[in-house]
């Protein structure tokens, strides 16, 4: 068992996503990856599908994990983490290794758990395989160079959905629900929580809590990217907060009887606009596109219990 | 000593996996290889295996659970068919980069169309350049021994290869021959358990696929292809010490089949060969100068034992078995590769393609007999008017 982490300070001194990676400065993922290989420890396995955190991380043949790594196509982390949690087991039942079961995490962008990656996932989450499956949303394919994913917010400018003429808002469809088509329909499922890199402990216990659910457990980061969503490097954390306390992004954990439980409550919401008006990937956004996404803020919010209205400036 | 049973083809691969003492097996449905993966799931329901048995949700899925257990140092193996061979394509060449000796047993189908269940070559052969071992089985008894022997030989430290093991659809996979299954006690010797150095292990952290900058790439494909090529040593030597503790023997590359002063001879694999061997053996009780010759391995290629094998002949025909639309010399890849092997010693063998068997259709003894005409009259001109026929329509 890996026990709860009280405060920032108690958080253990280990490293094992070290120096050595050529991430973009402020990158909200290789923040996240820190927090999660710290709540994790040693004893873990980490499967990278294609996408910034291999890309980004393992250039020139090295990476930056002091525990056994494996790259994964876009499309198979569930898969390829399934036979890792097989393999371990098989081997152990039948004495052919004397190693512990490790804790096995899938490290998969929201492209690879979304979208090309969705049908991995559901496959080893049907199966019932014992493992945590961590969807770091950056809300876009950034490494090919920023494409829309379906997490991209609606509104969003990326390279494939550039605004102009023909379509003011950019990106026009609304973003897929990711850990809601998880949370209900799998059976199996052991553990489902979103967390930000804004509430590192918060991230740290729910990655732990996952991994002791010993079976699959679903954990959906929000992680900013400077350069996806054109802002400021050192303004990554800022952002991620803003997120939550603007609605748009929902904290909250599964609970036994499969009901969400918000695990932080803004205590007072604040509009939209001041999160997008921080990114460039927003700037051409009339007022008629924020007041849709100001809506849909508070849609999700409701779908997970969170009622709390915006005063009207 | 084993002991002697009729089992089809899909039954012996199982019995094959049984013995290899599997750790992980990976299955989705598609006909025919289904019948190795129901075996096998009998098997570990009756206690008789003891295998993590996953269902996969796809081909793709198949290989990429096969590949995150072979790195963990499981003996893994999975297989398909057909369209199921062509949608894990993706996982292939990360396999085999990652040098994981694995194992897949393809039983022969067509790809769509023609959306029949029949059996062709074309679904294999599609994966044939990405740096996995490859070769075709004629008989049941032979799929079984093939799966030992891939393992013995792809697990190698100096090879470290993952492992097509093809056997054609329905004749093979779906017909009853006497097969011996051997005993585990000698299986043991043959086959030592799966070690591999480069595992995820936290005790022994590492990091497995890397990106690379480009420079790497050429010493890293240069070393995939140096595997692929030394394979043949292994080859060789795991099939005599398989000779010598199961008491069968196999040509490690081609075997041939009353060859001896033939003038004209079939070129082909897998199960079809039987057929053409018949034909052969009436032809000569005529007085006809012919012979079949059976390529066993696909890859690596063995072009030393092909041209060596080809060259004596005046007149070759290829057989191909496979859909290779718009190919150099119209025909297949069994010719095009065979006339590169041969393509050293100048002129001297005229080679010519045939395309058979198509949809799954059997390549008929009169077919056959018309092969071996056409060659005839090659063999006696000296000289080819086309590179290839499609059977029945050109010939
Ligand atoms: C089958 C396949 N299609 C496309 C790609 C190209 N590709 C490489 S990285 C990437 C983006 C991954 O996006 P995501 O999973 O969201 O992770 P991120 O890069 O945003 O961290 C894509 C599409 C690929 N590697 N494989
Ligand atoms: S593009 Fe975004 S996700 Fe990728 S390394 Fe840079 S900041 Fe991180």
């Amino acid at each position: 068992m890996l026990e709860d982490i009280k405060t920032l300070r108690k958080a253990p001194r280990e490293e094992y996503y070290v120096p050595g990676h050529r991430t973009c400065a402020g990158c909200g993922p290789a923040l996240q990856y820190r927090l999660v290989a710290k709540a994790a420890g040693a004893n873990t396995i980490f499967i990278g599908p294609t996408g910034c955190m291999y890309v980004a991380n393992t250039s020139y043949g090295c990476g930056p994990w002091a525990v056994p790594w494996i790259h994964a196509q876009i499309t198979n982390g569930g898969a390829v983490g399934s036979g890792i949690e097989a393999a371990y087991k098989a081997l152990i039942r039948k004495h052919k290794t004397d190693a512990e079961f490790p804790n096995v995490i899938v490290m998969a962008g929201d492209g690879g758990s979304s979208d090309i990656g969705i049908q991995a996932l559901s496959g080893a989450f049907y199966r019932g395989h014992n493992l945590l499956f961590i969807c770091y949303d950056n809300e876009s394919y950034a490494n090919t160079g920023i494409q829309t994913s379906p997490t991209t917010p609606y509104g969003a400018w990326t390279t494939f959905t550039p605004a102009g003429p023909v379509s003011p808002e950019g990106k026009k469809l609304f973003p897929k629900d990711l850990p809601k088509i998880m949370s209900h329909g799998h059976p199996e499922l052991k553990y489902l929580a979103t967390a930000s890199i804004a509430f590192p402990v918060d991230l740290m216990n729910k990655v732990r809590r996952g991994l002791n659910a010993q079976g699959p457990s679903f954990l959906y980061i929000h992680a900013p990217c400077p350069k996806g969503w054109s802002f400021p490097s050192e303004k990554t954390v800022s952002i991620a907060k803003l997120a939550v306390d603007t609605g748009m992004f929902q904290l909250y954990e599964m609970t036994e009887d499969r009901r969400f439980k918000v695990t932080y409550r803004p205590k007072e919401l604040k509009p939209v606009e001041e999160y997008l008006k921080l990114q460039g990937r927003f700037k051409h956004l009339r007022p008629e596109h924020i007041e849709k996404l100001q809506n849909f803020a508070q849609r999700r919010m409701q779908e997970v219990g969170i009622e709390i209205t915006l005063l009207s400036s | 000593m084993g002991v002697k049973k009729r089992i089809s083809g899909c039954v012996a691969v199982a019995n094959g996996v049984k013995l290899a003492d599997v750790d992980v097996i990976c299955s989705y449905p598609i006909r025919p290889y289904t019948g190795i993966m129901s075996e096998l799931a009998r098997m570990v329901a009756d206690g008789e295996l003891d295998a993590e048995f996953i269902h996969g949700e796809g081909e793709h899925a198949q290989l990429s659970v096969v590949y995150g257990a072979s790195a963990c140092g499981a003996r893994a193996f999975t297989g398909s068919s057909g369209v199921g061979v062509t949608y894990a394509m993706e996982v292939y060449s990360p396999i085999s980069g990652e040098r994981l000796p694995l194992q897949m047993a393809i039983a022969d189908r067509t790809l769509d169309p023609p959306g029949d269940f029949g059996s062709e070559h074309t679904d294999a052969l599609c994966t044939r350049d990405q740096g996995w071992l490859q070769g075709w089985s004629s008989t049941p008894q032979e799929a079984l021994d093939m799966t030992l022997m891939w393992y013995r030989i792809g697990e190698d430290p100096r090879v470290l290869l993952p492992q097509y093991s093809c056997q054609d659809g329905y004749f093979v996979s779906h017909i009853l021959g006497e097969v011996e299954i051997p005993d585990a006690a000698q299986v043991k010797e043959f086959l030592p358990p799966y070690k591999n150095h480069h595992v995820l292990d936290v005790r022994r952290p590492q990091i497995i696929g890397a990106q690379i900058e480009p420079a790497m790439g050429p010493p890293l494909q240069y070393q995939r292809y140096q595997a692929v090529e030394g394979a043949r040593q292994v080859i060789k030597q795991a099939h005599a010490e398989f000779a010598g503790i199961f008491g069968r023997s196999y040509d490690p590359f081609v075997e041939e089949y009353m060859t001896d002063d033939a003038e004209a001879a079939i070129f082909i694999q897998g199960a079809h060969a039987e057929t053409a061997k018949t034909v052969a053996r009436r032809l000569r009780n005529l007085g006809e100068k012919v012979g079949v010759v059976r390529l066993r391995v696909f890859r690596p290629y063995p072009t030393q034992e092909v041209r060596l094998a080809l060259s004596k002949f005046k007149a070759v025909g290829v057989v191909d078995n496979s859909a290779n639309f718009g190919i150099a010399g119209s025909s297949g890849v069994m010719l095009t590769e065979a006339r590169t092997a041969l393509y050293n010693l100048g002129d001297k063998v005229k080679t010519v393609g045939f395309v058979g068997g198509l949809g799954g259709e059997m390549i008929t003894h009169d077919e056959f007999y018309r092969m071996f005409a056409k060659l005839k009259e090659i063999a006696k001109n000296g000289k080819t008017d086309r590179d290839g026929y499609w059977l029945p329509f050109e010939l």
